[in-house]
């Protein structure tokens, strides 16, 4: 017979387990020109010239960032386009919890 | 060496006969690769850039390593990359196909006239993005590594590497000349 309190616990870890978000993550490569990592990241996501640049330097520096997050259709929406222009994307769930 | 121009919001470029002929040869054999044939060709069979790019194509993870660079998996899990590739690739293969297909159109105008001229009124992102498509397939072949400036310039002038190199260098100093002008 099922305990009340198991279920509530297995409900909650089922509500953090769907509300972990989805992250799209840009990888570095030798090939693609900073500024035009730059110039995509402003294309494709609205952001300033200031913050592209910055996370073109993360992507630079460390291998590789996180460019967005969100559900998973947003997120392979976000890959799609950045295979469009040439980037290497790929999307994963957020390993936090 | 020719450059783009921008005129207001207009942007050109000025091709001599030689670069429009390198360009479209590229583009072409990077719409074959694409699964794209069905076009006159600008290029001969035997070239050695149609030698290097000529292969097939298939909606799974594509052997060809110029293909997964371009059409690269999205997710670690190859479940998911393949439902991915499934049901996006055919967009993600169609707009680079598109953009291709346009930059290809404006060259064929000075090919088929067979002189140098102006790329009039042409669409910097197309450009950009079929630029770095070319690029991207040419670092394939080429084996592009951060050292890869170095290991070039030091092979002798005849070797057909480094004259391939060259174009890949030249392609990369035409993107980021349009990119400062934006």
């Amino acid at each position: 017979m099922s305990d009340v309190s198991t279920l509530t616990n297995i409900d909650a870890a089922l509500h953090e387990l769907l509300d972990r978000p989805w992250l799209c993550i840009v990888w570095d490569d030798p090939v693609n020109l900073m500024s035009y990592v730059v110039f995509v990241f402003q294309k494709l996501f609205g952001f300033s010239k200031e913050k592209a640049h910055e996370l073109m330097l993360l992507v630079h520096n460390e291998g590789r960032a996180v460019v967005a997050t969100g559900s998973r259709e947003e997120m392979e929406r976000h890959v799609q386009r950045l295979h469009e222009h040439g980037l290497w994307a790929t999307l994963q769930r957020d390993d936090k919890i | 060496m020719s450059k783009f121009e921008r005129s207001g919001k207009a942007f050109s470029l000025d091709l001599t006969l030689d670069e429009a002929h390198i360009l479209i040869n590229l583009v072409e054999q990077l719409l074959e690769l694409l699964g794209e044939g069905d076009f006159f060709h600008h290029y001969d069979m035997n070239d050695p850039f149609a030698q290097l790019m000529s292969l097939q194509h298939e909606v799974v993870a594509p052997d060809d390593s110029v293909l997964l660079r371009l059409l690269p998996n999205a997710y670690n899990d190859p479940e998911a990359a393949g439902d991915f590739r499934r049901y996006t690739e055919p967009a993600i293969r169609s707009t680079k196909q598109r953009v291709l297909r346009e930059v290809r159109t404006h060259l064929a105008i000075l090919v088929d006239e067979d002189k140098a001229g102006t790329v009039a009124d042409l669409e910097a992102d197309t450009w950009l993005m079929a630029l770095n498509d070319l690029r991207l397939a040419l670092s394939v072949r080429l084996e592009i590594n951060e050292d890869s400036f170095d290991l070039f310039e030091s092979l002798p002038d005849e070797d057909p590497q480094k004259s391939i190199y060259a174009v890949y260098y030249w392609l990369g100093w035409l993107q980021e000349n349009l990119l400062t002008l934006l």
